[in-house]
């Protein structure tokens, strides 16, 4: 594919009624990479995907994917992309197997393609017990995996996946992280992944964009991201309480410590994490003995805190401008539909 | 055009395979027509004997074909309310989203009403060939009345398809069903148009599904009438309806 496989130019998005779900966003992303959209319930994320997907409208700016102008190509981008959205609706009375024909029906794949990539994709989301159950009868996980699945149907080479580990257990989550990773590392494929998750950014994004408010406030690779908050923490437990002083003191050469909980201790270290061998000998030279050490890097709801002066987590209860749309599905998953 | 027919055979796939796995879906699609049906052929039979009831294949065979175009237009209506449950469901995103060529998602539902339709009419037809309706039409005028029921299935369809996808919701359903209602009964299903007097006579006479009536009875009776003035009404509604469930995509396109 040549040139960014997404390209986004002063998009905004305005509800009537509403305030500007997207205000104003520019972004670029390059084949074969994991863009992570983070940001918080409301932030504009889902209204971004819609966009993308075709399935919105922009009131205004411009947006390609695969090369192709959302607005003008709709038919071509939906072609070339493949999209798991927050919900996903599936037909109760299908089969997985029937959704998977079904897609591949709609996308125009020959019935002898249909027949072979629907065994290869149950297998690969490890539905080939069920995939002739209705799927009516599918937990969340399953139902999830099927729906990843559909979005692969017509090997798409940009693949959007909104939320798409909300309400998953760990054992899933993980599972589908491995997948995702698998399939922009070996097959190459664009994956643009909207979450709130910030565990989810950074062990999947190449790159992080961070949206508040309709507006893109940070974006970088997770460890630059971070690395502009500041330097890492070590945070020391003594072994013997009453040494508590003396490690302070040890520790004051890199900066002031700050006591916490059962009488820890903990230090910036101004230089980055190869401070931490230094930090040690110091210790060990002191004939200080510690119960534990943990050295803490920035994360990236210290960013979020840094950009938008608030925590990442809660900030939707905060938000006073979310989407009626994204309002509605909030309560949905807090109804548990 | 080749996607526009991946994406109307996938949809109207969808569409036949619900309806016939799913008993909810069929059985009200097939009772109301064979209700009709036993309750005017049986119920309202005497009317046969009425002076200037002049329908020489009886009135099994004249109620009949109310019931068959009956089944057609509410075979479209049933189809409306898939449509809004799809959009209720969220599916109809999915559809949206997975379609290449959106416009095939309406002539998809479309396929599917007429399959729906086939299933209802011809379960009308062996229970009215049962119950001895005569039939003096010749192969061409059989053609001939079942092209008006696949028209007029077709009209109501996307009449249906256009209301859900502007509402985007199952409260539709009324809204889908009372216009096509209105249109049928205000037209002679009773008794033939000469026999309606007052209101209903002036509105049934320049009702357009009363010429489609006629039509088809003249053709099952073997004695064509106004066929020509039936198939350009039914045409003509195809063309305006095809307009508005293609705005009523649009609008659903737009809200996304």
């Amino acid at each position: 594919m040549p040139g960014p496989a997404i390209v986004v130019e002063q998009l905004v998005r305005e509800f009537r009624k509403g305030p500007r779900a997207v205000d104003g966003i520019n972004l670029e992303v390059s084949p074969g990479e994991i863009y992570g959209f983070l940001g918080p319930n409301g932030a504009g994320k889902s209204t971004t995907v819609l966009m993308l997907t075709t399935l919105l409208p922009p009131t205004s700016g411009r947006a390609s994917v695969g090369g192709f102008d959302i607005v003008h190509e709709g038919a071509h981008v939906r072609a070339s992309i493949g999209a798991a959205l927050q919900e996903a609706a599936l037909d109760a009375i299908l089969t997985g197997r029937e959704h998977l024909m079904l897609q591949a029906t709609l996308q125009g794949i020959p019935k002898a393609t249909r027949v072979r990539r629907a065994d290869e994709l149950l297998e690969r989301v490890g539905l080939v017990e069920a995939a002739n159950r209705r799927v009516g009868g599918y937990s969340g996980g399953m139902k999830r995996r099927l729906d990843l699945a559909l979005a692969l149907v017509h090997s798409p080479s940009i693949l959007f996946l909104d939320e798409p580990t909300t309400g998953l257990d760990l054992q899933s989550r993980t599972a589908l992280w491995d997948e995702v990773a698998r399939l922009a590392h070996d097959e190459g494929m664009t994956v643009f992944l909207t979450t709130q998750y910030l565990e989810e950014a950074d062990a999947l994004a190449d790159r992080v964009g961070i949206i508040d408010h309709g507006k893109i406030v940070a974006e970088d690779t997770p460890a630059k991201l971070k690395a502009e908050i500041g330097s890492p923490t070590v945070e020391v437990l003594p072994a013997d309480l009453a040494t508590g002083d003396a490690i302070a003191e040890a520790l004051g050469r890199f900066g002031s410590p700050t006591r916490g909980g059962r009488g820890s201790l903990t230090v910036q270290l101004p230089d980055g994490e190869a401070q931490l061998a230094e930090l040690v000998r110091v210790l060990d030279q002191a004939g200080l003995h510690v119960a534990s050490l943990h050295l803490h890097q920035p994360s990236l709801d210290d960013v979020f805190l840094a950009k938008t002066g608030r925590k990442l987590e809660g900030a939707a209860e905060e938000d006073p401008d979310a989407t009626p749309e994204e309002t509605t599905k909030r309560s949905r998953r807090r109804r548990g539909r | 055009m080749r996607r526009f027919w991946f994406v109307a055979r996938g949809v109207a796939w969808r569409s036949i395979h619900n309806t016939l796995v799913s008993p909810a879906i069929l059985v009200p699609s097939i009772a109301f027509p064979l209700f009709f049906l036993a309750a005017f052929a049986g119920g309202l039979s005497k009317i046969a004997q009425v002076p200037d009831f002049n329908y020489p294949p009886g009135y099994t065979a004249f109620q009949f074909v109310f019931v068959f175009l009956q089944s057609a237009a509410f075979g479209g209506v049933f189809t409306g309310f898939a449509v809004a449950r799809d959009f209720d469901s969220g599916f109809a995103r999915r559809l949206l989203l997975t379609a290449p060529q959106r416009s095939g998602i309406v002539a998809g539902y479309c396929g599917g009403a007429l399959a729906r339709w086939f299933v209802t009419g011809s379960v009308v037809t062996i229970a009215a060939l049962l119950a001895g309706m005569h039939v003096p039409a010749d192969g061409s005028e059989l053609v001939g009345m079942l092209a008006l029921g696949i028209l007029a299935n077709t009209v109501s369809a996307l009449w249906a398809c256009g209301v859900a996808m502007f509402l985007r919701t199952e409260q539709a359903g009324a809204l889908i069903q009372m216009p096509v209602f209105v249109v049928i009964f205000l037209a002679p299903i009773y008794v033939p148009l000469s026999l309606l007097t007052g209101w209903i006579h002036s509105v049934a006479s320049v009702n357009p599904a009363t010429f489609v009536l006629e039509a088809a009875r003249g053709l099952l009776a073997n004695s064509p009438v106004d066929v020509l003035l039936a198939f350009a009404l039914l045409g003509g509604g195809i063309a305006v309806m095809a307009f508005w469930a293609r705005r009523g995509l649009a609008s659903a396109e737009r809200a996304g």
